[in-house]
């Protein structure tokens, strides 16, 4: 396993490399130059050639893309144009929101939407059943900015008990953590149920019930394990994608996060920091995805990696 | 269109004081008004609080409450001195020697003197080419500190808006050895002579300024001849106008500015009080005057006759946050005569339809018309994504096509619409300014920036040579003049359509109280203290 995880990491390096050169060069097919927008609408010619120059975007791309691999190679991904700061310390300052955000997303998600759907697979054709998937139909129905917006209404105007914005304190995580669960929970409702419904026509869980097992044990321990594969590839990659920010949770909440930080840097052309953003993006999803394939031999043994 | 939060900075100093008299305490503040704190929204992080590195207005609007200039714009457009106490101009008009104020410390405990200045102003020129002050500063032949309390800038040749451009945040003084201190690197480490200094910078969060309790030096119109009262000022980043909103209703924040279809319902609310001011600018309709067909000159004014200023202030704005426009420099700046509006082309149809006719766009079976070599006629309005500028585009498409024109629309995020224009990759455009200059014009409409500002690519031999004069003009009277005749001959040749002013409504929680307005409506804070 650990040779498999070491050889997984070595494989993600040419990933990344490629999205760095895929992004550069995605970059360049973006209309309007960082040395304009910086410049403003009041500058002159001589003025956005000498913020050109500064930045360095006057030299050729082949030039430009080198000077950013060699700084990528000892450890910086350059400076924000805007900021003038670090692009590793502006995500660095970022991502702990992010990550908390995906967390708390990811958990409660998980949680509930797991819940419910081993609730539908138990009662399945019953009350229980219709309920549970009712509900899920209308977290998948739902858009999340419209759940956002009426959480703030409910609970932040109406009844005062939680922040409009910002991340200053525990209470301002409840309502985009909440906005951000409802449509991942409603998805792993109905992924569990499914995956559940066909575990549990499964021999192996008729002989547990023959042994005796109490029907709690049945459920949590035997079917549970096996019906959880194709959540576990879910919660992954729903993971992978919160570490990229979510971008209108982020604007609608005010949320400090990379998602918010990722598309303000688009908008202002600070090509440093959408380059930092998205490998952040990638290195995200490759983790996510590799402790997904971890995840998957301990829930099932008879998935082995050599 | 952000150019009025940028300087705004200068107008929160320059209070109009008539605040109740109250026991002094230290320095000339009342004890008992101070404390409390105002919450601001900020729609994005400033990028730097660097006031060289940057042309960002939430940038700008936080240099106002940290950084001092030399001098400030008064209530009626004069100069008067904030960190100067006064200064002389040579004949020649080349030099301008600046006495400064004795007696003032920046927020590190430096002192303020004529090297700090220099220091200044020698960075900008160094480091400065995202300052919106930076060409000004490019005509500086040199920056000598001759004493501690005499300061010379030694132009090239003279400069009328270098008053101007001496009150914006941007020449904001700063203090040499903070920014040694911090190797340079000052976006996070702002220190100047200001009533605020920066506590806390909370990325992507909230940017708090404390009182700056040694400040003693307001200008002299304020009641207030001590530090300021309110203890905190915050900025708070919310890009979201809905939740902008929310947090306006929740108490979150204190100031918003408001949209037309919210007014009626803060307007109606007790807890705040609607402030109403102009923008140092306008928004306009703009033609591609350097290639054809726009280059002909009586295209333009027909098709400026088919444009109804007063509908858009009425559908868009709803008559209340906007004013109709008829002349390039907008009302709330100096230079602004109402005696040019008997050379406005106004609204007529049937002028418009006639001008097309002399011209050859005649119009099909459709209604619509054609060049004279008979291709279909649809000249291209190229715009920025804004919800506002969205409406105006739809009205003026409306108002085209009842003369037969059919406008097509483009909107553009702001950045590849800034990289459109000087490609000339429009027929139209339409857009605002904001900038409290007469000389704005050296920007918009000049030769010199056909590649970059001047975005409807006019370059007019004549009215260069008028912008030239206003911009070494120092004599007011004259220079107004050299104004008025640019104004008209603009208005004549239609380069642009001046559509209208914007007119902001800022919702302000009433526990500030003595809060001041100028004429043009800006706010001034000095004076104002919280209700606990």
């Amino acid at each position: 396993m650990g040779r498999y995880v070491l050889r997984r990491l070595v494989l993600a390096l040419p990933v990344l490399l490629g999205v760095s050169v895929a992004v550069f060069l995605m970059i360049e097919l973006v209309p309007g130059d960082p040395a304009t927008v910086l410049a403003g609408d009041t500058a002159s010619a001589d003025q956005v050639e000498r913020i050109r120059h500064e930045l360095g975007l006057d030299q050729p791309l082949p030039v430009q893309y080198l000077r950013f691999v060699e700084r990528l190679a000892h450890g910086s991904l350059g400076e924000s144009t805007r900021t003038h700061r670090e692009v590793l310390l502006e995500i660095a300052e970022r991502f702990p929101y992010t990550l908390a955000l995906a967390l708390g997303a990811v958990t409660l998600s998980t949680v509930v939407g797991v819940g419910l759907g081993i609730l539908a697979a138990i009662n399945r054709g019953r009350a229980g059943d219709h309920v549970t998937m009712g509900i899920a139909i209308v977290g998948l129905s739902v858009p999340t900015f419209l759940l956002a917006i009426v959480g703030i209404i409910v609970f932040s105007l109406a009844l005062h008990w939680l922040p409009v914005t910002g991340a200053r304190t525990w209470q301002s995580y409840i309502l985009p953590i909440v906005a951000l669960s409802l449509h991942s929970a409603a998805v792993k409702a109905r992924i569990t149920r499914s995956s559940m419904l066909e575990v549990l026509g499964q021999e192996y869980l008729r002989t547990a019930r023959a042994k005796g097992l109490r029907e709690r044990l049945v459920i949590l321990r035997h079917a549970l394990k096996n019906a959880l594969i194709p959540v576990t590839t879910i919660v992954g990659l729903q993971f992978g994608a919160l570490l990229g920010g979510a971008f209108i949770i982020e604007n609608i909440f005010g949320w400090p996060g990379v998602g918010r930080l990722a598309v303000q840097a688009i908008f202002n052309r600070d090509f440093p920091l959408v380059q930092g953003t998205v490998l952040l993006v990638a290195v995200a999803y490759l983790l996510s995805n590799l402790v997904v394939d971890v995840l998957y031999a301990w829930l099932d043994p008879r998935i082995r990696y050599g | 269109m952000n150019r009025i939060v940028r300087l705004a900075p200068a107008l929160l100093l320059a209070a109009a004081a008539c605040a109740a008299p109250a026991p002094t305490g230290q320095g000339g503040t009342p004890a008992s008004k101070v404390g409390g704190s105002v919450t601001f929204v900020a729609t994005t992080d400033p990028d730097t609080l660097d006031l060289h590195q940057t042309s960002n207005p939430v940038s700008s609007t936080i240099f106002g409450w940290i950084y001092e200039p030399l001098i400030y714009q008064d209530l009626d457009n004069t100069y008067k001195g904030l960190l100067a106490e006064s200064w002389a101009v040579s004949s020649d008009n080349r030099a301008i020697t600046f006495k400064l104020r004795k007696g003032v410390t920046f927020t590190d405990g430096s002192p303020f003197n004529a090297e700090a200045v220099k220091f200044t102003f020698e960075r900008l020129v160094r480091v400065g080419a995202k300052s919106p002050i930076f060409e000004t500063f490019k005509n500086i032949a040199s920056a000598e500190a001759k004493d501690e309390t005499t300061f010379v800038l030694n132009m090239k040749e003279p400069s009328a808006p270098i008053f101007h451009d001496l009150q914006t945040a941007y020449a904001g003084i700063l203090s040499p050895s903070a920014v040694k201190a911090a190797n340079d690197n000052i976006g996070r480490a702002a220190v100047g002579t200001g009533p605020y200094k920066l506590k806390e910078f909370q990325t992507g969060q909230q940017i708090t300024l404390e009182r700056n309790a040694d400040y003693k030096w307001p200008p002299a119109l304020f009641a207030n001849r001590g530090a300021p009262y309110i203890q905190e000022l915050r900025y708070r980043v919310i890009p979201e106008p809905a939740t902008q909103l929310a947090a306006l209703d929740a108490g979150e924040v204190d100031v918003l500015g408001l949209a037309a279809k919210d007014l009626a319902r803060y307007s109606a609310d007790g807890r705040f009080k609607i402030y109403d001011s102009f923008t140092y600018g306008l928004t306009y309709l703009g033609f591609d005057a350097k290639r054809p067909p726009f280059d002909n000159a009586k295209l333009r004014q027909a098709l400026s006759r088919a444009v109804n200023k007063s509908e858009i202030v009425q559908v868009v704005f709803e008559n209340k946050l906007a004013k109709v426009s008829c002349c390039p420099i907008a009302e709330s700046i100096q230079g602004y005569d109402p005696k040019l509006k008997d050379f406005e082309l106004g609204y007529d149809v049937a002028k418009a339809k006639a001008g097309l006719d002399e011209l050859g766009y005649k119009a099909g079976a459709d209604g619509l018309r054609a060049t004279p070599d008979g291709k279909p006629f649809k000249p291209v309005l190229y715009t920025s994504t804004s919800d506002t500028h969205g409406k105006i585009s739809t009205l003026l498409q409306a108002q085209f096509k009842a003369v037969g024109v059919d406008l097509q629309i483009k909107q553009l995020e702001a950045g590849a619409l800034l990289a459109a224009t000087p490609k000339a990759e429009h027929d139209l455009y339409l857009n605002g300014y904001s900038w409290n200059e007469p000389d704005m014009f050296s920007l918009f409409l000049s030769c010199d920036r056909i590649a970059s500002s001047n975005r409807v690519l006019y370059c007019n031999p004549e009215l260069e040579a008028l912008i030239r004069a206003g911009r070494t003009e120092l004599d007011q009277g004259k220079r107004m003049k050299i104004y008025f005749d640019a104004q008209k001959l603009t208005m004549q040749e239609a380069p642009w359509q001046p559509l209208y002013m914007p007119v902001s409504k800022t919702a302000i929680n009433v526990k500030i109280q003595d809060l001041k307005q100028g004429q043009a409506g800006g706010l001034y804070w000095h004076d104002a203290w919280v209700k606990q």
